[in-house]
């Protein structure tokens, strides 16, 4: 009787213990969107979309802010954090700079700049990249594939020689691996990574706002290298007007606003275009 | 109408023993004093005298929650594991005190699938690859050649040096790179040109080990102290 009741009190115990632990709640799951239902954006599309606005970004940088600014006396150099070096980021270290910013964000985006004639060695690309590189190079089609290694959806795209600054500083560098860059050619590729194969919308707008953000974090950290500079009359005047109109640097808003205004009307298209598209195939799913 | 059974007694003295020793291993091990027996090692240079909360610090929900997350993670109910008790160090972690804008190669870089190979001899992504903590040094890898790994076919145009690069990389004299060049550039000094005036070999090793720094005491970035890095996480803690 005795060994009855004890055996009940202990199986109430175990299944008040159980729905105590089921009620209490977990930890929540860092995760922006668990349902496989808002995944409406393809990662290649998502990459994509991200890719345009960086080649809009870096055109800009690289006509309205290198190539003016040079005119007017602006230095740019790759040991533009040096302390000694009284310089602005080139382009691609304007890039690399705006990858190393989405590192430390939360959105697991990876952004790369490689060729196979790069400045720095360590820029060329290998294996696999090589491969996918030199198809790119004749066709200028981006190339999607999934890394198996590091379990990573890898998109390549294009980076072309838009402006003469691209090709007059890769020509006169002096560690330059080829010295005949002209306009339109191919002269490297940006790599993106990202881990799922589909985002949600707000995966998709935390993979843009990364990217902006970082460029925001880049273009301070010029701005920041300026104020350190030793030389007053070295430093240009930083307001709203750029180096077009003389000794002049847009603040990080302005570049920012102007990259916005040539850039989000067609990722809001872009963005847009997906729910048509998740609308368009409901309704075939509920017509058949 | 039932005799006690004779066994009871020893029972409730086991109990209340058991009880008194849980209740006295609750109080004494959180407390500071008891950090050094707590730790698996002696910290590393840099770090000695940080409290272990300051890299294991609390994992979010409490026990039960954690508990829970991690019950359901094991039947499947959930995608991710819950940190238990306290949260991985990884190298957000690291970056939290030694982010900085110069580092001449940040883990990140190395996560580009051209750095494939390299990453399987040693794996650049992670900062405890080389800075395991715990062991009382600088760095914990036996040998500092691994320049290797991706610098193999390096050529240098104009060649400031005296041996020039050519010459180190047929001879493989990998572990002379760090004798001129410092792995994540933060110091602020001058690169030799003759190879007699670089930082000879043994007190790249000293250094290695947790020696005195041979390049200079100058650096362009420092670190976050504790009570830094206490007050930016206050200062930015979500609420």
């Amino acid at each position: 009787m005795n060994h009855l009741k004890a055996k009940g009190i202990f199986l109430l115990l175990v299944t008040g213990y159980s729905v105590i632990l089921q009620s209490c709640g977990g930890v929540p799951e860092e995760m922006a969107s668990n349902e496989s239902s808002d995944k409406v954006l393809a990662v290649a599309d998502v990459l994509t979309l991200v890719s345009e606005e960086n080649d809009i970004t870096r055109t800009l940088y690289t006509k309205g802010i290198v190539g003016a600014g040079k005119k007017q006396g602006l230095k740019f150099d790759e040991d533009w954090q040096d302390d000694e070096v009284e310089a602005g980021p080139l382009p691609a270290l304007f890039l690399r700079g705006i990858s190393s910013d989405i590192r430390k964000s939360d959105v697991p985006l990876g952004l790369y700049l490689g060729s196979d004639f790069p400045i720095n060695a360590s820029n060329k690309f290998q294996g696999k990249q090589a491969e996918l590189f030199a198809k790119i190079k004749t066709d200028q089609k981006p190339q999607h594939f999934y890394e198996e290694d590091q379990k990573l959806y890898t998109s390549m795209f294009a980076d072309l020689a838009v402006a003469a600054p691209c090709v007059n500083c890769h020509n006169d560098h002096k560690s330059t691996t080829k010295t005949d860059w002209k306009l339109g050619d191919v002269m490297g590729a940006t790599t993106w990574q990202y881990p799922s194969d589909s985002l949600s919308y707000k995966e998709a707008i935390g993979v843009i706002n990364a990217y902006r953000n970082g460029t925001k974090a880049i273009y301070n950290a010029y701005l920041e290298e300026i104020a350190a500079f030793k030389n007053d009359s070295t430093k240009p005047q930083i307001g709203n007007k750029w180096p077009s109109k003389g000794f002049y640097l847009p603040t990080a808003e302005v570049f920012i606003d102007s990259v916005r205004k040539l850039a989000s009307y067609h990722s809001l298209e872009k963005l847009l275009l997906a729910d048509n598209k998740k609308t368009t195939k409901t309704k075939d799913l509920a017509s058949n | 109408m039932f005799s006690k059974n004779p066994l009871r007694k020893r029972q409730r003295i086991g109990s209340i023993i058991g009880i008194t020793i849980g209740i006295i291993i609750y109080i004494v091990l959180p407390l500071k004093q008891t950090e050094d027996f707590l730790s698996l090692g002696p910290l590393n240079t840099g770090h000695e005298g940080l409290s272990c909360n300051a890299c294991h610090t609390d994992a979010k929900g409490n026990l039960m929650q954690q508990l829970q997350s991690n019950i359901a993670y094991t039947f499947g109910m959930r995608k991710t594991k819950a940190d238990f008790g306290t949260e991985n160090v990884d190298n957000k972690k690291c970056l939290e005190c030694h982010d900085r804008p110069n580092d001449r190669h940040p883990t990140h870089r190395f996560l580009e699938p051209r750095f494939k190979e390299a990453i399987a001899n040693i794996n650049a992504t992670e900062c405890e690859t080389c800075h395991r903590e715990h062991n009382d040094t600088r760095i914990v890898l036996k040998n500092a050649a691994f320049c290797v790994n991706c610098h193999y076919d390096l050529e240098v145009k104009n060649d400031p040096i005296d041996t020039p690069h050519e010459e180190l990389i047929a001879n493989k004299q990998w572990n002379t790179c760090l004798q001129c060049h410092d792995f994540h550039g933060n110091h602020i000094y001058k690169v030799a040109e003759k190879m007699k005036d670089t930082i000879p070999l043994e007190k790249i090793q000293e250094y290695l080990k947790g020696g005195v720094d041979p390049f200079s005491n100058k650096k362009k970035h420092q670190p976050l102290s504790e009570e830094e890095w206490l007050k930016m996480k206050k200062k930015y803690s979500v609420k």
